[in-house]
Order: C-alpha cells, then structure tokens, then sequence
C-alpha cells in the first residue's frame, strides 16, 4: 500500500515525464529538455526510494512482529568511512585537472576507505551482537591498520623532522636537535622516576609534542630548505674558461679570478682552491703522485715494492684514483693533460667547435698536505701521437702529470 | 600396530599418534634409503675426477699451497668432530630408544658438561684461528712482487693489461701490453694482480693458484698469482654478474722465463699489414668498417693511413672490448668459453708436461690448428652464442650502450675475410 508521500511522488514523476515529451516535441531547445528529462530521472529515483523504503515502515494496525521490521533494526554505528570515500572522490576528481600526486593520494583514500568500509558493513551483518562484530572487525582490519597505520605515523614523523633541520641553519640545528634531545632523556628519566603519572596527561603531553612538531616541519617544508652552498670545483673553473671565454677574461680582469686555466695556474683560485669540498674518499690501493721537495713528481703504488717506472701506464676507460701528495714547501695543485678534446661553444644560435686542452687537477695544496683525483681516460695515448703537449717538458708528446709553476715537476702517463 | 600400553603413550590418542609415526616412517625409509645412496655415490663420483682443472684440492702454487695446507687439517679435524658427533648421536638414539621403558628422572643442568662443552670447542676455534690469521696475512703480502698486472672484469670477460715495469722479465716491460681472457705470466714468480672491475661486481679466481677475490667498481684489490711450473690454469668469475656469468671464464698460462720475454716480445711487435690482394687484406678492410669502433687493434690505420682509435666507451656499457692486436696467441676467445683450437690441438697444449707446455702455448693458433667453427658463428651472431644485453631495442637502461658484442648482420663473405685477417693477428 502506497503511503501519502509516494502517491505524490509518482504524480509528480508522471507530470514530469509528460512535461519532457510535450517539451521536447513542441519546442526543440535541447538544454531544456536535458533538464526536464534529469528531473524526471530524479523522481523516478526518489519514488521508487520512497516507495521501497517509507513504505515498509510499520502502521500502526500492522500486525506483523515489530522486531522484524527494518526500522526495528539497531542501527550501524556511525562511520567514517563513506566520508572519507566521498572525499578521495573528490581529491581524485581535483587530481585530474590539477598534479599527478593528487590523484594518487585520492585513489590511496579511496582504496583505504573502500576497504575499511567494505569490512565495516561486512562484519556489522556478521551477528545480532554489535560487540561481537566490532571485534569481528579488528580481527580482519587491525593486523593491515596497526603496521601501517604506524608505518605512516613514523614517516610522518621523520619526514617533519628532517624538514625542520633543513630549514634550520647547519649550527642551529645541531644547538636544536640537541636541546631536543636533552628534553627527552630528561623526560623519560621523569617518566621512569613517576610510572604512576596520569596516563592521560602523559598521552595529551606526547600527542600536543607530536601535532607541534608536524606543525612545525608543515611550515619549514613550505618556506623551503636552507641555502646549501655548492662549492665550485676546479673542473667548474676549468669548464668555464674553455666555455665562456669572453666572460671569463672579463671576470679576470676585474680580479675575481686569475687569468688563464686554473689547471695550468700556480695561483690561488679562492673559490675552488679554499672552498673545496673537503671530504675525500678513501679507496684502496691507489697510486700515488709526490711532489718532492727536489721539484720532481715521482709516482708509487702503495704497499707494492719495486714497481715504480719513468712511465705511468693506466688501463683505459676505468676510473683511477690518484692520491696527489705535496712534500714541497709551497701551495700547489697537481694537473694532468691528456691531449684535446673538442667542445662546442654556444654563441646565441651557433654552435663553434673548439679543440680544448683535456685536463683535471686538484685544488692548490698546503705543503704537506694530500688529495685524491679520481679521473677516467677514454683515449689511448697514441690517438695523439704526433701532437706536441705543450704541458709536457719542451713540448713533448703524450699524457703528462705536472705541476703549475714547477717546470721540472712532469711524469708521463701512458694509457694503452 | 599396536600401541604400547604404558604411562607415556596413554596420556595422547595412541591410536592416530602411532598410525601417523608408521606412516611418516614407512614414506620416509623408502626416500630416504634412495637419497642417501644418491648422495653417496655422487659424492664418489665427484671424488673421482681426475682430470678437474678447478679443484681446489690440488694447489699447484705457492699462494694455493698455503690455503691448502691450512684447509686440510681443518677439514680433517672438522670430519673427525663431525663423525664423533654422528657417532654418539646414533648411539644414543639407538641405545635409549622407546622400548616403552618409563621416562627416566629429568635433571636441569650439569655445569661441569655445560663448560666442559664450552671450552672444548674454543679451544678447538683458537686452534684454527691462529694459522689461519697467519695465513690471511701472508695472502696479502704485496712487498715481494716481482710483476704487476692490472686485471679489469667486466660483463663478461677479463681483460689483462701489463703496465710498463721494471718486473716481470729481465728489461722490464717497457710499453703496456693489453690482452683478455687468458692471463700470461711467468712461472715460479710472484705476480701481483691489481684487480677492478668496470661494471658490476664479478671475483677472480683461479683455484690452482690461489683463493677468489671480488673485483669492485672504483676499487683496486691486490691478489697474489703464483705458479710453481709453467701449465695452464683454468678459472670463473666467482661472484655472479648478470646474464653470461656462467660463460664468463678466465685462464692463466704459466710460462719459463724464456718464453715469457718472447711472448712479451711478440705482444710488442709492430703491426704487420696483410699481403695486398689477399682475403686477409679485404678482412683489413672489413675490420676497420665493421668492428675497429669497439675493439682496438694497435697500429691499424684505414685506406688514408688514419689510425684507428678504438672507442669502446661510446659503444659498450662497460667501456671496453677485448683487444684483438695478437687474438690467435690466446687460444680461446669471448670470456674463455669457447676454443680457438680443434680438440687435438687444445688437448696438445692443456696436458703438454710441463717442460714442453711453455712451447706449445707460444705457437698460438696455427692455420692447422684453427678450430674455426666458434669464431665463425660468433661473427655470425655473437648474442646466440651466449646470453648478452646486446638487442639495440632493449638498451634503454644502459642509454643505447651495449653490454656483450651486438649482432652485425655480416654476410658470408666477410666473415669468411674477416676469419682470414683475425687467423694473421699473432
Ligand atoms: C659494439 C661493439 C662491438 C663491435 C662493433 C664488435 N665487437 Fe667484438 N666484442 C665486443 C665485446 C663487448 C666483446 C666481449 C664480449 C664477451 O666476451 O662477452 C667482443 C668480443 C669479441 C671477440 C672475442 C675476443 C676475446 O678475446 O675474447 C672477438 C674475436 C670479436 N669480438 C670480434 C669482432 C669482430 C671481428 C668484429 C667486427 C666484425 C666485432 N667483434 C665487432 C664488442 C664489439
Ligand atoms: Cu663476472
């Protein structure tokens, strides 16, 4: 038996559904009849709900047994999910007009919703009893929800610091995470002193630390991490004279920089020569090139006795670690050329091909001091033979070592 | 079966307890009996080879000797404790067995055993420790080199390359030699190989002469090579690297001094062109078109007399490809998987007597010799020989670069005058 409000409904989907004909025929705008054919969808739709669901509420001259009635029913607790599961919707709907993350972290709601929902509805038809079923569900749910749950909640966590201490300068993050520290072993010794604090006021503690610190990396990660410095290497120096002539000869001449290449250079070049990375790998086994005090550059495998020749031979095409040590007394910098190499330089729209000198070398070192060169040669030094090396004593051919400033400093390098 | 009727088995359900034990033992005797034949008779057979290039057990240096002497005893004291142990094991579960006799009274701890039993074996593990730190430490002595060669790895094959010294041979080496797959040394020397790798991680090991190392990218690790007579020694890379490990094999060819100069004297020699007008000529050719881009061949110049510089780093992920200046004075090729002599050639060189071996390994490949089915087909289509990254679709990962020799699409012809320049590079 229809009740009052589906008897209205369904007068009104009728009218409705005519309204669209008459419309439609009679006049041919089409967004019209769109709208007065969706109204009649929607009526349709909400007649049949009505009818489906208002009516099989109970009157009161019904007979049958309230209890099995659907409005007798407990209903299903309140639940996040169908929430959440709209959301994602929506964040996937932004996602797509918007960046690639969005959708992802949407379809992410919308598969944890989906899933959580999907157990949620199953467990609450599991039995009568809605304390047996919610343990139902923690049985299905809570071994995925706990580790991952967790997992997020320390990602989040670290991810807040990490942000904090990179907007923080290098000092004061050390002063900071060290303050931050001392308060938690200072805590967890109050903590240990006084188990039988209230656990609540210990919970609400640990919980307005935790919202002040996502808080805190939210703003730092949004206004950007710390400028961290990139120290110029010789190669930066190097490439850029070979690349940009002009420009460099003008930044000599107003001082910033001596002139000519820096790995030809005795001078300082305070940029790469003081600023340099300092952190040098140790690898094993590698050669080692001295500057003796005698002015000459003798090369020595370490640990192998009795191998030291007037040539250096290196394999081809295979990283070399060279440790360049300064027994002098004054600053220099260890070079090496191995012929040319031809670059291109960009002028606007052309491009010039220029035959460079192909060389690496360490920053100036202090008398005493070391550093390693890790260099790779691809071409066999016969590929230049004929072409003097102007860094090779009186002009000779090959691969040479040598020192800027100290003529008799050379050693041969030959790659086969 | 009947279950025994005492304190013990009344406590459980005899009836499915003791039918689930006669099963179990009733499929496990039958398997077990078979398996244990199995193992056994593999075992012997294992044992029996004699003719094993790669058993550790029968060091043929100084440094292998070492490890050797050391591994012996160990073994035989570890096999003693370990049959003592089967032994009593047995006897126990033979000598207690459930005979349905009550359970004995239970006792916790006996702590004379207990530290017995604790100081026993340490004393045992110090035993073994203290030669064998002594051991270790000898394997890595470097201060009584008398040669150095730089051993690079990469997917798949060793390259070997001699850096100019005073060692080795009396002279010295005076410009470097460069050669792959079979390492030369002299015989009854201290070799010291400085060892890398230019991709992936892979091991060098000889087995006759001493130990594995890993070769690692960026690093150089020292590996001592010493053979007592002149003879060749087989080995594998011993840490897998990809696709062609398994194919990736390495050989040492011990040689008298005399004929270690006269190899080093041949390697050296100057480029000597093929007869004009020769198939070999047309090779020269076919050469410098087809594969002078990847592998170097010292002193090849083309048509105009330009030298031929190999570029092997713009071709090949690892950087390099075997240098085929002197290809037929080794005798196999592509990682040392495959011969480049017929069968009664390579048997004339690998069980030469010692005495005459150094002889037999200078001659090379002669034209009778030339087992030229392999070299044929790996011309043809050297990714069907065996597994390499070398299909140009699938070289994303390595930004186009090879890893492996690729397929050249060669026609009959060329290989036939390419087979007949290589057969000259000696
Ligand atoms: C794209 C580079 C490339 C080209 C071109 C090329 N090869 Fe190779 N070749 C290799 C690489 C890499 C290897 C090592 C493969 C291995 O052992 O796994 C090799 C191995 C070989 C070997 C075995 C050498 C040894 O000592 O083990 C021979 C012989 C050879 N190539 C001949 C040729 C010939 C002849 C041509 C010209 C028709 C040619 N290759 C063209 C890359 C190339
Ligand atoms: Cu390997």
């Amino acid at each position: 038996m229809f009740t009052t409000g589906t008897k209205f409904l369904i007068g009104a989907s009728v009218v409705s559904l005519l309204a669209t004909l008459i419309y439609g025929i009679g006049q041919d705008g089409v967004l019209g009849t769109v709208g007065l054919a969706s109204a009649t969808v929607g009526l349709i739709f909400l007649t049949s709900v009505n009818a489906i669901l208002r009516d099989s509420n109970v009157f009161l001259d019904d007979e049958a047994p309230v209890e099995s009635t659907a409005a007798a029913q407990p209903a299903p607790g309140a639940s996040v999910w169908p929430l959440v599961f709209a959301l994602g919707t929506v964040v996937v709907a932004v996602g797509l007009i918007t960046y690639q993350p969005v959708v992802v972290i949407g379809l992410i709601a919308l598969v944890v919703a989906g899933g959580e929902w999907a157990v949620q509805a199953w467990s609450e038809r599991a039995s009568s009893s809605g304390e047996h079923n919610a343990e139902v569900r923690s049985r299905v749910s809570n071994p995925l929800e706990y580790p991952v749950g967790g997992a997020v909640a320390v990602g989040i966590i670290i991810y807040s610091f990490s942000r904090v201490m990179l907007w923080l300068s290098k000092t004061n993050t050390v002063i900071a995470f060290g303050a931050l520290a001392a308060v938690v072993v200072v805590v967890a010794f109050a903590l240990a002193r006084r188990p039988k604090l209230n656990a609540g006021a210990v919970g609400g503690g640990m919980a307005i630390g935790v919202v002040a610190l996502v808080a805190a990396g939210a703003v730092t990660g949004a206004d950007g991490e710390r400028d961290i410095p990139e120290f110029e290497t010789t190669s930066i120096w190097q490439e850029e004279a070979i690349l940009h002539p002009e420009e460099y000869a003008e930044g000599a001449a107003e001082g910033h920089h001596p002139e000519g290449l820096i790995c030809e250079s005795p001078e300082a070049f305070p940029e790469a020569d003081e600023n340099a990375s300092e952190t040098v790998a140790i690898k094993s086994s590698i050669y080692e090139v001295v500057l003796n005090d005698s002015g000459t550059l003798d090369y020595d495998v370490p640990g192998v006795v009795g191998t030291s020749t007037a040539v250096m031979s290196l394999p081809r095409s295979n990283p070399t670690n060279v440790i360049f040590r300064n027994d002098s007394d004054e600053e220099r910098r260890l070079s090496l050329d191995v012929g040319t190499m031809t670059v291109e330089i960009e002028h606007g729209e052309e491009v010039e091909e220029v035959e460079a000198r192909n060389q690496i070398c360490t920053t100036l070192i202090e008398p005493g001091g070391a550093q390693l060169l890790t260099f790779r040669v691809d071409e066999p030094t016969f590929a230049f033979d004929g072409q003097p090396n102007p860094n090779g004593p009186d002009d000779a051919e090959g691969f040479w070592f040598f020192v800027p400033g100290v003529d008799s400093a050379v050693l041969e390098v030959y790659v086969p | 079966m009947s279950a025994p009727n005492h304190d013990r088995t009344k406590r459980r359900d005899s009836d499915t307890a003791t039918s689930v034990t006669a099963v179990i033992s009733k499929i496990s005797r039958g398997r077990a009996a078979k398996f244990t034949a199995l193992a056994a008779a593999g075992a012997l057979v294992a044992g029996c080879a004699d003719n094993a290039p790669q058993d550790t057990f029968q060091p043929e240096g100084t440094n292998a000797q070492l490890i050797d002497d050391l591994a012996r005893p160990v073994f035989y004291i570890a096999g003693l404790v370990g049959i003592i142990v089967m032994a009593v094991i047995a006897w126990v579960v033979f000598r207690y067995r459930d005979r349905g006799q009550p359970i004995p009274e239970q006792t916790h701890g006996k702590p004379a055993l207990e530290i017995g039993l604790t100081i026993l074996p340490a004393l045992i593990l110090i035993g073994v420790a203290i030669p064998s730190v002594g051991v270790i430490m000898d394997l890595n002595e470097t201060d009584d080199t008398e040669c150095v060669v730089n051993v690079t790895g990469q997917q798949w094959w060793w390259e070997f390359d001699y850096p100019v010294q005073d060692g080795c041979v009396d002279g010295g080496i005076t410009e470097p030699i460069v050669t792959s797959g079979q390492m030369v040394i002299p015989a009854d020397t201290n070799v010291l190989i400085r060892g890398t790798s230019r991709d992936v991680i892979h091991s060098f090991w000889i087995p006759a002469l001493n130990g594995k190392r890993d070769m690692v990218p960026g690093r150089v690790h020292n590996l001592r090579m010493q053979a007592n007579e002149p003879g060749i020694y087989a080995g594998q890379c011993a840490e897998f690297c990809g696709l062609s490990h398994a194919n990736m094999r390495m050989e040492v060819a011990a040689l008298t001094d005399d004929g270690f100069a006269a190899w080093v004297d041949n390697q050296l020699e100057d480029y000597t062109p093929p007869e004009e007008g020769s198939l070999a000529a047309e090779g020269e050719a076919a050469f410098v078109a087809n594969c002078a881009r990847c592998h170097q061949v010292d002193g090849l110049e083309d048509a105009d007399g330009v030298p031929q510089v190999a570029r092997p780093d713009e071709q090949v992920y690892s950087g390099a490809a075997p240098n085929l200046t002197n290809l037929m004075t080794r005798n196999t090729f592509a990682g040392a998987t495959f011969d480049l002599l017929r069968d009664e050639c390579r048997d004339a060189v690998w069980e030469a007597p010692s005495d005459e071996f150094t002889d037999r390994y200078l001659e090379g490949v002669t034209d009778d010799c030339f087992a030229e089915v392999d070299l044929r087909e790996w011309l043809r289509d050297a990714p069907a020989m065996r597994p390499m990254y070398a299909d140009p679709e699938e070289l994303e990962p390595t930004d186009g670069l090879y890893r492996g020799m690729p397929y050249l699409a060669l026609s009959e012809d060329q290989i036939d005058q390419l087979l007949a320049y290589l057969l000259e590079r000696k």
